[in-house]
């Protein structure tokens, strides 16, 4: 992906050298073959976008009335909105408590089954089993897992004569219990991005190390790691924006409650479209949700662009 | 089921494209019915014999039932699909929302049609049970017709009353009752409680169902039935009902804390988890099929009376269906609540039959006769009343909600939560109130 995106660089860079004004026959030509996924990306991506920037925009002053253009007072009545802020607050707990973890959890795992062995063959299936469910019935699942007295986690508790917490009626663990869930999901999808990184770390590298006399915590640290960035930036990326646009396990678990304490941002937007009927308001926060998006990809990018940069001096 | 759901799909999408061809004088009128099921995949393939049956009785209407997924996604499609101009002809809508949606101008007055057929609003309101008419008519005109309903109702597993010392002839009619057979009926080891005396369903939308129930009991009203604008939240009977929730807790020591989802509590019951559950008569057939115990049901015990609000659907017309549709709707819509298959769709799902007369078929007769259970939870509709309804019935109903959940888990003090959900509901429901009873002559 990234490779794509520094070609293009480089494309442009060359055009920009004096450029006529007419577009060039290959330009021309680049357009046209562009312009049937452009077309749709107009119609179902940018014109989509326009609307909601439009809809973030209005609100109905009278009930049952027309959408009415309200200037910016959606953004003020979201902001205002403690139901807002606090899943704003619980997506930022979210987003730490998960892909850290899962980051971490996915390098130890690769690390341990680089090398190929049928063994370690059989390991990684069984590890990436879990992103193989959809979401929602991986929810489902640990609906009867996470079920207080009866389930998975209950029953093995109660063999060892302890009683679990009320795993998502508990607005203290419920939202930790929806983090495990996710950490479960993922951690086999980045530790697949971890060993296509771990092929990439030169042999003689390691050789290099060893011959200094680097213990296996200092090649981790000095030889793995550093070789590892641009992987562990995609797949932070990648991890942030499943935090912001994944939420079918809330909707399945616990529909951001107890007392909205697992409310994320999106689902906060779907009761606001959905169950408050506030198109307006939920068209604001989706705004809000896009921007951090944004912010959140641009910054990787850079980021990643960056480690590319280090790798080959 | 998947099957099932999927030539359900393939049937609208069939109807969808047939719509789209030049119509002939001959070919039958089409119309959709929007029908969510709360329960399981066995009701979407009883809809679609029962739909079946219709169109066979009425060559002249071609009616495709479109499975819809929960209440809440129900709502969700008919609006996205009115905002598509293609309204359904007819839904099966949760019965609090109707309010919502006639504010909301979505849907239509059926006087005309009831009129038409030569019958007066009390008339036709009349052949459904008087706890009904609360949640279909509003402002005198009729929005909507009973399909299936329920009320919360009292389960007990008799074996545990008898290991407990406890007559299962005399089940808990107040509250006092019920503590004491729940405090008999919980059982401990140790730190760990192995079985809980009662537990009463805490999600979102169950349990402002069943609070309300208990307010209720406690001779309060939880919203004014005649005015979508008002809630009364912090109030000495909505406080008695949470603080006793609350109590059975903390004080008494005999139901589980947190949030109790209505799967679970099921699931506990039937596991001999919980002795006693609060639950819909909406979950009476899964209860009967799954039950390896004796249980007995009982109406809700009360405080100070015994009054439970009702649950279930009616079935709307969504604004702009007209002409040959609508009243092809309207057939449908007669036909689906007549006794018999009022009757039959009862016996499949557990829920009351609305139409009073549905009871006086010998089969229903003899499937009373054979489960009591049922005519208990029909006896209750006699002390029954409308379900919490107003403008943006689901936050101001969420507002409670997430108080109730607050102090169930001992983060909050009833009285607090009450004067905070109130305080919320009254912000939701201001543009609403402003537009109405405080919009008054400036001059």
């Amino acid at each position: 992906m990234t490779q794509a995106i520094l070609s293009a660089r480089a494309i442009g860079a060359g055009e920009s050298r004096g450029r006529p004004f007419w577009p060039r026959g290959d330009t021309a030509l680049a357009f046209g073959l562009l312009a049937p996924s452009l077309l749709l990306l107009g119609l179902f991506t940018y014109a989509p976008v326009v609307q909601l920037v439009w809809q973030a925009l209005t609100a109905q002053s009278t009930i049952g009335g027309p959408q009415l253009f309200a200037g910016l007072e959606n953004f003020r009545a979201l902001f205002a909105d403690g139901a807002f802020r606090k899943a704003l607050a619980n997506n930022l707990i979210y987003a730490l408590g998960t892909v850290v973890p899962s980051l971490v959890l996915a390098l130890g795992l690769a690390l341990a089954l680089v090398r190929s062995t049928q063994v370690n063959a059989l390991l990684r299936a069984l590890l990436f089993v879990p992103v193989l469910f959809p979401l929602v019935a991986a929810a489902s699942i640990f609906l009867f897992i996470f079920l207080p007295g009866i389930g998975l986690l209950d029953y093995h508790l109660a063999k060892l004569a302890l009683s679990g917490p009320n795993w998502l009626g508990d607005p203290d663990v419920a939202l930790y219990a929806i983090m495990g869930l996710t950490i479960w999901k993922n951690a086999g999808y980045y530790m697949l991005f971890f060993l296509a990184g771990l092929q990439g770390v030169p042999a003689d590298a390691y050789e290099a190390a060893i011959l200094d006399g680097a213990n296996p915590w200092q090649r981790l640290r000095h030889v793995t790691l550093p070789y590892l960035k641009p992987t562990i930036g995609f797949v932070m990326v990648i991890g942030l924006l499943n935090v912001v646009t994944q939420v079918d396990h809330v909707f399945v678990l616990t529909k951001g409650g107890p007392s909205d304490s697992t409310n994320l941002l999106l689902f906060y937007v779907y009761q606001q479209a959905v169950e408050t009927y506030d198109v307006g308001r939920a068209a604001a926060g989706t705004l809000v949700m896009l921007a951090l998006l944004l912010a959140i990809t641009a910054g990787s990018l850079r980021t990643l662009e960056r480690s590319f940069g280090e790798k080959e001096p | 089921m998947t099957t099932t759901r999927r030539s359900l799909l393939a049937g609208a999408a069939l109807a969808a494209g047939l719509s789209l061809a030049p119509a002939f004088a001959q070919t039958p009128t089409e119309i959709e019915l929007f029908f969510p099921v709360p329960v399981d995949g066995q009701l979407a393939r009883d809809m679609a014999v029962l739909i079946k049956e219709f169109n066979t009785a009425h060559p002249a209407i071609k009616a495709t039932p479109v499975y819809t997924g929960s209440y809440d996604e129900t709502l969700i499609k008919t609006r996205a699909a009115m905002k598509a101009g293609k309204a359904p002809a007819a839904v099966i809508m949760s019965a609090n929302f109707l309010l919502d949606l006639k504010i909301e101008g979505e849907i239509q007055s059926l006087d005309g049609l009831v009129k038409a057929d030569g019958k007066t609003n009390e008339q036709f309101m009349g052949q459904f049970f008087p706890a009904l008419h609360g949640n279909a008519v509003i402002d005198r005109s009729i929005y909507g017709v009973p399909f299936h309903n329920s009320t919360p109702l009292l389960y007990v597993n008799v074996d545990h009353l008898k290991e407990a010392g406890l007559d299962p002839e005399k089940l808990p009619e107040n509250w006092q009752d019920l503590v004491t057979a729940a405090k008999k009926l919980t059982r401990r080891e140790g730190e760990r409680t192995t079985r809980w005396g009662i537990t009463l369903p805490s999600n979102y939308d169950y349990g402002g169902w069943i609070l309300q129930a208990l307010t209720q009991s406690n001779g309060g009203q939880w919203f004014n039935p005649e005015f979508g604008g008002e809630v009364y939240y912090d109030t000495p009977s909505m406080l008695g009902a949470l603080t006793f929730w609350s109590d059975l807790i903390a004080k008494h020591k005999v139901h589980p804390s947190g949030v109790q989802a209505g799967g679970a509590v099921s699931s506990a019951f039937l596991a001999g988890q919980s002795s006693m559950v609060l639950l819909s008569t909406g979950s009476l057939t899964h209860i009967r099929t799954n039950a390896k115990f004796p249980y007995k049901v009982a109406f809700v015990p009360k405080n100070l009376r015994n009054e439970v609000p009702i649950g279930g659907a009616s079935l709307v017309i969504p604004k702009g269906v007209e002409g040959e549709r609508r009243k092809a709707a309207w057939t449908l819509i007669n036909w689906m609540t007549s006794p018999e298959k009022s009757a039959w769709w009862s016996r499949a799902t557990g829920y009351f039959a609305p139409n009073k007369a549905a009871y006086d078929t010998p089969e229903m007769k003899a499937f009373i006769a054979t489960n009591p259970d049922a005519g208990v939870a029909v006896k209750q509709l006699d002390y029954a009343s409308a379900w919490f309804a107003t403008y943006k019935t689901v936050p101001v109903r969420k507002a409670i909600e997430d108080e109730l959940q607050a102090v169930l888990a001992g983060k909050k003090q009833p009285k607090e939560a009450l004067a905070a959900a109130q305080k919320q509901a009254d912000e939701i429901l201001r543009p609403y109130v402003e537009q109405t009873a405080l919009k008054l002559p400036t001059q």
